[in-house]
């Protein structure tokens, strides 16, 4: 039994008594209470494990879509006497859609902008069910909220609720070794990185705040079922930042963490009671608590605890298998042309009508002095940027109007002149994730034909015995390669390569030579930028050169490179 | 028309404060990319200076002022040493968690040393206000809003024609770039907090006369102030206080003609809406990313 | 993530066999009662003044023998002026079987929030919310030391429109559940006596302005306010701007009108309006016995936030010593029948509900002292 088979057992098993424990275990009722608020809110707390911890995007309104569960909850039951299950189920809806709406706002927003969308919307919230007294019973709340029949003893729900968080937190568990989870991560780790590889941020992003609060609205059906009465004073936004700050002091990525940072920010000021004789004396300590845990253990405590039992999972070893690399080609003469391509920044035209054809198999080069619109034609091509006239055509395809991820799909791979690797997370994974993008037709087979072929691009560049080290743990030049690898796990029809030897020393340039030559061996077509000549010389057959966002010349390298025009760009004219 | 001017003096003489405490979280932003959650507690923390000073002890009302002011200072560098400091190089979510839990710390605190009991704090002048026509002008909220012109033209002239302003916005804009060129980056941080910190007691101290000096007086004020520097644009100083006087306004206003318990959610939709139609706020640009 | 051997609930685990150890049992010579009170957060000023008065019967009581031959005690909990800090204050306490009976929070919302557990704990809880509803939710143990809102409402109504001729009002309260629900009652009670509603603004609290209202007020056309506001500073804040503002119209408003801390927080800017207050120190020999008592502990003026729980101890104290035991049922039962009981608020004769006070006074803010004026009571 594998590993991770073992860990799944163990929680079931633990999972299973705990549930039953609490089920039998007589505990009075101040203890009962506590289980009750750190069980719900853990479940709260986990769905920002989704947002905050696997996909980096920040929700502060993490009570409201609690709130939306528990009024639906209280409302439907009290108002309406419908089933609690149903009204549960209608709660948890109810957030779901309110997290897709705040989701929505990510396509624009991001950081600061975003914590504010989801604090307005918080607020805003708050205000009207304080207000709609009609419909929410307004400030007095709603009292005599049922339990649902077979539970209706404070043990049995609490077990049941127990039985909830559990198999709630193994599916955020779970999750982050999904390939939803896997791009979650990406899109944390680095969004452009992630786009390039053909996953769909924004879509990605949704989904993140969808989970988050369909988790939220879980724990707050639950909430209102456990403490029979709810008002709308506890779904401020101050209680957002409580399940906020519970994410980030356990750890924010892992529903350990989480169930730790729940369980420790209710039972502080429970524990610090006794500092009751002067007022205020506890909750300053909680808060120098808080500063203080925060500076310490930057990961969160269960980071910090993490670390301790982290025991690398080792795959067992695969059969060396090698990497294939089977372009498409549809038979359009050009692997990737660009018509007239322009772009604008403001008054600055960085690309000033730039044609390009790239011959299918072997390498061809895009060079120019510094500033002459290399990168942002490489931008615009891969779809960083709109272009802001022409067309580009991958295989045939027109691709001038698809957004970054489709362009993976359609056959782009790149890397990057700053590397954009997932520093999370392992070389092993980072591939992964080029390779799972949509229509990659060389991983048949499910999951393990996956993993493999992701083995097998780090074999090919030379780094098949670290797959399972993280990114920081590699060299400058060894990451870069970890880069190539991941883009020719994607199976792409044409390699962009962004300055792929800046950085690199002289061996290690010339391992850079070599891999690319053992590329397009395979017939993967290449684009390389660089300004490395010898490189270029030694590697490319056909040169584009670029001054002042114009093409100046394109041709054979030799031919090319004795131009005196190219000469002039490069080093100036002698007068 | 007589109401319509009423509300517009006092929709900008708490608009004023906000745009104060918002000019104290902005800077602080800029320079070092933080929100800080415990800005509104810089103003509680002054008032209660305040009261001990020239209340309790009963000192003219100046010394007990640059007293407070001077303690103000003192508070704005240790809450660098102890809360963004050992976070500087973290991202920007572990230092908000800290501030949080510098805000939880610091009303509390006041809470034990003090006592829970609202305070009585007495206003600049002897006349409690003026009536000009059909306006009554409470000569506390002409104070805050001169006050608040005096330093937004003082912000101006120190960030626009002072070399140290230049520093300060060189440290703001690009921390590395600041270091190469021999800007002593940590130093410049910390005039920040300490000038922060004294924006937000200044604040906090002429709010006080009017809204009283509670443990709570801090958090009610710092939300509308952050939502103020998101609507000017969130790395703009003039934003954040056009932001200021903006949601004080649409605040009263609101109250006004729509409905006075909903206008706290007007500030928030208002904010929405920015966001989602102009997101860059009233003058604030955004950079782009180099890939 | 990878992930080895471990159970998600450590933490919860490991809390709750922290929480469970820290509970130590006591030997009982005294008599412990329970009380829940804010002693942070937004109401934390009002904790102090409960616990002053709730310790001034309990020393009381104490120097002439105790109950029952015992020493009372008072145990304490921080509820944080929030529900779930409520809840978990009471059930900490209700987890000592040692305590025979509690003394509750002020705040109405709070008080449901912990009703389900004070139906589970089965043992007396006195409380000082004025929301009706919580004596008419079938609770057996929930007994209230405070006339409840119908009443003040009423007396507003019946002083305002009766006494002062006031038929054109304007009302003002905030939106929380105490001001929307007082407000509610007071708008029934003017339209039994045939007076107008002129205005009906709702405020949130810690509200910083109160302008657009006092303006509203002064467009409508009313000749009387009446008011439910929750908090003190909010208060104070809307009493000088309404005098800014140049309203001199009479206002009668809810106790917070003569809180203690309202009148030093609003100073001249509350001379001459009148208010309904359980409290009232010329109101009866037993209020000014109390106020006595009080000013030796506290600089501070007397006012209901801390005649209640001295009351409450007070009924307490006779309850069980007529009950002749600590059993739950029997103290209650022995509360019940008390009639007559002469406390601070006035005199108690509990009804089936659990409701002691039927009736308020209505006091005057003559330039800044408290002066009584009338009590009005019901016998409906």
């Amino acid at each position: 039994m594998s590993r991770s088979a073992i860990g799944q057992l163990v929680y079931a098993l633990l999972a299973a008594s705990l549930v039953a424990l609490t089920a039998t275990v007589k505990t009075d009722g101040y203890v009962a209470n506590i289980l009750m608020q750190a069980a719900t809110y853990a479940i709260a707390v986990f769905g920002l494990s989704i947002v905050l911890g696997l996909c980096g995007q920040i929700n502060l309104a993490q009570a409201a879509f609690f709130a939306l569960g528990a009024y639906a909850v209280a409302l439907g039951t009290v108002d309406h006497q419908l089933p609690f299950w149903l009204c549960l189920v209608g709660g948890m809806t109810l957030a779901l859609a309110a997290g897709a709406a705040l989701g929505l706002s990510t396509l624009r927003l991001g950081g600061h902008y975003l914590a504010m969308v989801t604090i307005s919307f918080q607020q805003i919230l708050t205000v009207v069910l304080i207000n709609a007294t009609g419909f929410t019973h307004g400030p007095d709340g709603v009292s005599s909220i049922p339990r649902p029949t077979g539970f209706t003893s404070v043990q049995a729900f609490l077990a049941l609720v127990v039985a909830i968080l559990a198999s709630s937190g193994y599916l955020v568990w779970r999750l982050a070794d999904t390939r939803l989870g896997r791009a979650m991560r990406a899109v944390r780790d680095n969004e452009l990185a992630a786009s390039a590889n053909g996953i769909d941020i924004f879509r990605t992003k949704l989904i993140a705040f969808a989970l988050a609060a369909l988790l939220a609205g879980l724990g707050g059906g639950l909430f209102a079922g456990g403490f029979s009465y709810i008002s709308p004073d506890q779904f401020a936004f101050a209680d957002s930042i409580v399940l906020l700050t519970m994410a980030l002091l356990g750890g924010a990525s892992s529903p350990v963490g989480a169930a730790i940072g729940t369980g420790l920010l209710i039972l502080i000021p429970e524990w610090l009671r006794f500092l009751k004789s002067v007022p205020g004396l506890y909750l300053a300590v909680y808060g120098l608590a808080v500063i203080l845990i925060v500076i310490f253990m930057p990961d969160g405590i269960w980071g910090y605890l993490g670390k301790l039992f982290q025991a690398r999972e080792r795959e067992r070893p695969k059969p060396a298998e090698q990497l294939t690399l089977h372009p498409v080609d549809s038979g359009a003469p050009m692997a990737l042309e660009v018509r007239g391509l322009r772009k604008n920044f403001g008054g600055l035209k960085a690309v000033d009508g730039v044609d390009l054809q790239v011959r299918r198999g072997g390498v061809h080069a895009l060079i120019g002095p510094n500033g002459s619109g290399k990168t942002t034609t490489l931008n615009v091509v891969t779809g960083l940027y709109r272009a802001s006239d022409g067309a580009i055509f991958v295989d045939g395809v027109d691709v001038t109007a698809l957004p970054a991820h489709k362009r993976t799909v359609a056959g782009l791979a790149r890397t990057f002149q700053n590397i954009r690797l997932f520093r999370s997370m392992t070389a092993l994974e980072n591939v992964v994730v080029g390779a799972e993008r949509d229509g990659n037709a060389l991983i048949k087979g499910g999951r393990s034909a996956l993993w493999r072929r992701a083995q097998a691009a780090l074999d090919f560049v030379g780094l098949g015995h670290r797959v399972d080290e993280r990114i920081p743990s590699f060299t400058y030049g060894h990451q870069r390669l970890i880069e190539i690898a991941r883009a020719l796990a994607a199976n792409p029809t044409v390699l962009l390569l962004d300055e792929p030897a800046a950085g690199l020393n002289l061996s290690e340039k010339k391992a850079l030579h070599d891999l690319l030559g053992r590329i397009a061996a395979q017939g993967l077509t290449i684009l390389l930028i660089d300004h490395d000549m010898t490189l270029v010389a030694g590697a490319a057959r056909h040169v584009t050169v670029l001054n002042f966002g114009r093409r100046i010349a394109d041709g054979e390298t030799a031919d090319v490179l004795r131009q005196p025009d190219v000469a002039a760009a490069y080093l100036g004219v002698s007068e | 028309m007589d109401f319509f001017l009423q509300l517009l003096f006092t929709g900008i003489g708490i608009g004023a404060v906000y745009a104060l405490v918002a000019l104290g979280f902005v800077l602080i932003f800029r320079a070092t990319s933080v929100v800080n959650f415990a800005q509104g507690e810089f103003s509680m923390v002054a008032a209660y200076l305040m009261v001990v000073f020239a209340v309790d002890l009963g000192w003219p009302y100046w010394v007990a002022f640059l007293i407070s002011i001077a303690g103000m200072a003192l508070l704005g560098a240790v809450f660098n040493l102890t809360v963004y400091y050992p976070l500087r190089n973290r991202s920007f979510l572990p230092v908000l968690i800290s501030t949080i839990g510098a805000s939880i710390f610091l009303s509390n605190s006041v809470l034990a040393l003090y006592g829970p009991q609202p305070q009585v704090l007495p206003g600049w002048l002897e006349t409690p206000g003026f009536q000009l026509g059909p306006v009554y002008l409470d000569s506390q909220y002409l104070i805050i809003i001169g006050v608040t012109l005096v330093l937004v033209g003082f912000q101006y002239w120190l960030f626009e024609r002072t070399l140290l302003g230049k520093k300060l916005q060189a440290t703001s804009q690009d921390k590395e770039m600041a270091t190469l060129l021999g800007i002593p980056v940590a130093e410049m941080i910390m005039i920040t907090f300490v000038y922060s910190a004294v924006l937000g007691g200044i604040a906090g101290i002429l709010v006080a006369p009017v809204l009283f000096v509670s443990i709570q007086m801090g958090s009610t004020i710092a939300l509308k102030a952050f939502a103020a520097t998101i609507i000017g644009g969130f790395g703009d100083i003039a934003g954040a206080i056009l932001g200021g006087f903006a949601i004080g306004v649409i605040e009263t206003f609101g109250a006004a003609y729509i409905s006075v318990p909903f206008k706290d959610a007007f500030a928030f939709l208002v904010l929405i809406l920015f966001l989602i139609v102009r997101p860059q706020g009233i003058f604030g640009e955004r950079v782009a990313e180099k890939a | 993530m990878r992930f080895d051997r471990r159970s998600v609930n450590v933490g919860l685990a490991a809390g709750l066999a922290t929480s469970m150890l820290s509970r130590s049992a006591r030997a009982a010579d005294t008599l412990k009662i329970g009380m829940v009170l804010p002693a942070t957060g937004p109401a934390a000023a009002v904790g102090g003044y409960a616990l002053a008065g709730a310790k001034i019967a309990l020393d009381r009581i104490n120097k002439s023998g105790g109950v029952l031959g015992k020493q009372l005690e008072l145990v304490t909990e921080d509820d944080q002026t929030t529900n779930p800090g409520a809840v978990l204050a009471f059930s900490k306490l209700a987890a000592q079987p040692d305590i025979i009976a509690f003394l509750g929070p002020v705040r109405s919302t709070q008080n449901h929030a912990i009703a389900n557990d004070i139906l589970k704990t089965a043992k007396p809880f006195c409380f000082g919310g004025t929301d009706p509803a919580l004596t008419k939710m079938g609770n057996p143990w929930m007994i209230r030391f405070r006339p409840n809102d119908t009443y003040s409402a009423r007396v507003i109504a019946s002083y305002g429109v009766e006494t002062l001729g006031k038929k054109n009002w304007a009302l003002v309260h905030s939106t929380d559940a105490f001001g929307a629900s007082g407000n509610k009652l007071l708008t029934a009670a003017l339209d039994k006596l045939g007076a107008k509603v002129a205005i009906d603004q709702g405020y949130p609290n810690q509200s910083q302005d109160f302008t657009p209202v006092v303006l509203a007020i002064k467009s409508s056309g009313a000749d009387v306010i009446g008011s439910y506001f929750t908090y003190e500073n909010d208060q104070a804040i809307f009493a000088r701007q309404l005098r800014q503002l140049g309203v001199t119209i009479p206002w009668v408003g809810s106790p917070t009108t003569v809180a203690a801390a309202t009148l030093k927080l609003a100073g001249p800017a509350l001379w001459g309006t009148y208010a309904v207050a359980d409290y009232a120190t010329d109101s009866s020999p037993e209020a000014k016995e109390f106020a006595k008592l009080y000013s030796a502990v506290s600089s501070a003026p007397p006012d209901l936030q801390s005649a209640w729980p001295y009351d409450a101890i007070g009924a307490l104290s006779i309850g069980i010593n007529k009950a002749g035991s600590t059993d739950p049922g029997k103290i209650r039962d022995a509360m019940l029948s008390v009639k007559g009981y002469r406390g601070a608020e006035g005199e108690y004769n509990f009804d089936q509900f659990g409701d002691g006070l039927h009736g308020y006074n209505i006091v005057r803010n003559e330039k800044g002292a408290i002066v009584f004026d009338k009590h009005i009571e019901f016998t409906d």
